[in-house]
């Protein structure tokens, strides 16, 4: 089956200090959705930093939209609904995440590819690399804007 | 306006006597509800947070609707908390003539009869129990109450109490010299004319099962029943309508039957050897089983034979027993009570025999000396919902841990509660205190799994900085006693800090130790931390090992999990999950007692992050801020014990 990969443009925020902190945002609210939907997933992190931030902002989650995750080295045999990391998946999983500048080079085992579009230049590029690393690997690549969602992860995140 | 409305107004009865009081809704709605369970005669089952006030949200409807009103409440502390502060306080306000009585469990009155026989006896004493047995007698001479618990300078578990305390075996009751005098019987009148009677839960089930006979009931019929600590009652309920078959009876009988032989009915050899003989094949018994206490399935060993053919010696020895004091029936006192004594093991040996009912579970527990057979309920729900609606009285069931998942199904069904003609009303209380600013829960990343052997370590090493930054005022709480035991070996050669152990001392001795020292980190197994009441920055930091479910081996929960597996239901999530859920609950509010308290609560059980189940523990704790990082519970804690 084809690899199917939807990147999500993020719009200029002014909520957001940092554009990293967007972009983390919608990947816990992805990964939200798609464990309601019983869809395993897999975050893909640039580095641990990264990954303990994502571990941190799931933790905060409303209890209402509880999203059981687990990083490296933690959880059950298989790992948790979602799995965090900066290492390649170890498990098989449909959903990825990717929160790096590249596209990863296991990016074939997914069947559903999330990635973001973020607003700054530098960002941006990387996007586009990606995007065009995508079609190369004979993926079907999409864009939407992403959900208005600023409302909703204030009403998600606890704190 | 409602009287009750009335008494919660800035100008009404707590205005009255607290000082700074400004009337709550939570705390009005809660006494509006149970106001409206005693007009009608129903149930109501209220969870109302730490800090609503609920104790006066039922003293007060209970107190203005002028019946007759039982409070049973957890602990013995509690319940002199009632009766020596809470009510008064009330009663004064109200300018009533209520009167209020207390009644504790036989195992807390004086016995005159005992203690004077012990004079007479000069048992053998060491010299602790000596100097405790001296200010016992002193103390007795002026009691008015006889109740132990006005003794200070005695600890709470010298074992000089069973000497001078009676129990259902060896009361003599009516036929007791000192009946007159005796104060279980002058507290039970007192309690049987009080308007307003504060018990505990253990006694208030004694009584419901009949299981303190001897004086018949003694909790009298009332209007009000009031539970508070609700949570507790379900375990307490069972144990209760269930029985015990245990040879540390069989053994007290046979040693007062020797006694008897020995000093006045010296005629009968008889009496002597069969007592010798039942009291071996009691001691063998026990000899069957681990060497360890343990606990297990009585089922299970009965279909052995080599438990079946000792089980069966022990009844020939008993039988013998039992015929040979028949016949002494009537010679004294003391061998008379031994014959009642003796039916009654009698009665208990074929319950224990007959292991094929449905419905029950039939366990066993051992200690280093003795053996307990237990037959307990699976379920107190028809026996309890029963009572219930035969009382034609109001009942109030609250604590500040009965929900799960915001509801209140797993307790009412436990106590029968969901059916219709006992359907009990429930409200949710919400704490008024901010836990997203008083408090962090923390659940550590990485960290071993449980069986790994660096995990002791490892929570050592989480707990320093941790201790550190909290300057002491520490609960380190363990799911067993060999982690808790390593952890504390590895913390004595780390820190500086006093370490208090649970198992090195007695329990009262390890809090007042607490208490007194600020530094102190106190080290205990998970079930330690119920009923104990800290506050303030005496205690800001807990530590816990694992999520509270039950041990899986204890086999009263594993008769529990197959009922429910045969019924084509979820075990986990309708036993074991909801009971570490209110665990857990109990563990937040003995960290968060007061708006102005702090605290962090460290969970190093990663399951509550990556299990789905996590979600039912969230949505039933206050809202704590969360975190996964450890420097920030530090960095907070530092910032308290500035």
């Amino acid at each position: 089956m084809q690899t199917q990969v939807m990147f999500y443009l993020l719009e200029e925020d002014a909520k957001h200090e940092q554009v990293a902190e967007q972009s983390h945002a919608h990947a816990c609210l992805q990964a939200a959705n798609f464990y309601r939907q019983n869809q395993r997933v897999f975050i893909y992190c640039a580095d641990q930093q990264m990954a303990h931030q994502l571990d941190e902002l799931l933790w905060a989650f409303e209890p209402d939209s509880f999203v059981p995750h687990n990083l490296p080295g933690e959880g059950p045999k298989n790992g948790a609904a979602v799995e965090i990391s900066w290492q390649p998946p170890t498990n098989r999983r449909a959903i990825l995440i990717n929160l790096t500048s590249t596209v990863p080079h296991f990016a074939n085992q997914f069947s559903h590819i999330v990635d973001f579009v973020p607003s700054d230049e530098t960002l941006k590029q990387q996007a586009r690399e990606r995007y065009k690393g995508y079609r190369q690997w004979g993926f079907q690549v999409d864009n939407q804007t992403a959900p208005q969602q600023s409302k909703s992860i204030n009403a998600l995140q606890s704190s | 306006m409602t009287l009750v409305e009335q008494a919660f107004s800035s100008s009404g009865i707590l205005a009255k006597v607290l000082n700074g009081y400004s009337p709550r809704q939570a705390q009005i709605d809660m006494a509006i509800d149970v106001e409206r369970a005693i007009a009608q005669k129903s149930c109501l089952i209220v969870e109302a947070g730490t800090g609503t006030g609920k104790t006066f949200a039922y003293l007060i409807p209970s107190l203005l609707s002028e019946k007759k009103v039982i409070i049973s409440t957890g602990t013995k502390n509690l319940q002199e908390q009632l009766y020596h502060k809470d009510i008064p306080l009330i009663r004064n306000a109200m300018a009533t003539n209520t009167q209020i009585a207390l009644l504790k469990g036989r195992a807390n009155y004086l016995c005159i009869y005992r203690l004077e026989l012990y004079v007479k006896e000069r048992g053998q004493l060491d010299a602790a129990m000596l100097t405790d047995f001296v200010k016992i007698r002193t103390w007795a001479t002026s009691t008015r109450s006889g109740d132990i618990g006005e003794i200070v300078d005695v600890a709470e578990d010298s074992g000089i109490f069973p000497y001078v305390t009676s129990t259902t075996d060896n009361c003599l009751a009516k036929d007791c010299p000192n009946f007159d005098d005796c104060y279980l019987v002058q507290a039970r009148k007192k309690a049987i004319e009080a308007d307003v009677l504060v018990v505990n839960h253990h006694l208030f089930f004694a009584d419901m099962a009949l299981k303190d006979t001897g004086f018949g009931e003694l909790i009298p019929k009332a209007d009000v029943v009031i539970f508070d600590e609700a949570h507790q009652i379900p375990d307490i309920a069972s144990e209760y309508f269930g029985d015990a078959f245990s040879t540390k009876q069989i053994l007290d009988l046979c040693s007062d039957v020797m006694q008897i032989y020995k000093t006045t009915l010296t005629d009968v050899k008889q009496l002597g050897r069969a007592a010798e003989k039942c009291q071996k094949a009691a001691q063998e018994f026990r000899l069957l089983f681990f060497h360890d206490p343990e606990r297990g399935n009585w089922r299970e060993k009965y279909a052995q034979p080599r438990f079946k053919q000792a089980f069966a010696a022990l009844k020939t020895d008993l039988d013998f027993l039992y015929q040979v004091i028949k016949l002494c029936i009537s010679r004294n006192e003391a061998i008379d009570n031994c014959y009642d004594r003796a039916v009654d093991i009698l009665a208990k040996y074929d319950i224990m025999a007959n292991v094929d009912i449905d419905g029950m579970s039939f366990w066993y527990e051992t200690t280093r000396r003795h053996v307990v057979l237990h037959l307990t309920p699976l379920s107190v729900a028809d026996k309890f919902s029963d009572y219930i609606a035969k009382s034609e009285a109001g009942w109030v069931f609250t604590s500040a841990t009965l929900a799960v998942n915001g509801g209140f199904e797993h307790f009412s069904q436990q106590l029968g509660l969901n059916i219709a003609k006992t359907k009990a009303a429930t409200l949710l209380v919400d704490s008024p205190f901010d836990y997203q600013a008083q408090s962090q829960l923390i659940v550590p990343r990485y960290l071993p799994a449980a069986q790994h052997h660096s995990r002791a370590l490892a929570l050592a090493e989480l707990a320093i900085p941790l201790i550190t930054a909290s300057k002491g005022a520490c609960f380190l709480l363990f799911t067993s006693y060999r982690m808790l035991n390593q952890v504390a070996d590895i913390l004595a050669e780390k820190i500086e800090s006093p370490l208090l152990v649970q198992g090195r001392m007695s329990k009262g001795l390890l809090l007042a130790a607490f208490i007194e020292n600020p530094q102190a980190i106190l080290l205990a197994t998970a079930s330690f931390w119920e009923g104990v009441d800290v506050r303030g920055d005496k205690l800001t930091c807990v530590i816990i090992d694992k999520l509270p479910f039950a041990s899986p081996d204890d086999p009263m929960l594993q008769a529990r999990c197959e009922d429910v597996r045969r019924r084509g239901g979820d075990p986990f999530a309708e036993i074991q999950l909801p009971q570490a859920v209110i665990a857990l609950k109990q563990g937040v509010g003995r960290l968060i007692r007061d708006v102005t308290d702090q605290g962090v609560m460290v969970i190093c059980d990663d399951r509550l992050v990556n299990r789905p189940y996590g979600e039912v523990f969230l949505k039933s704790l206050p809202t704590m801020k969360r975190s996964r990082d450890i420097t920030q519970a530090s960095e907070f804690l530092t910032s308290l014990s500035k």
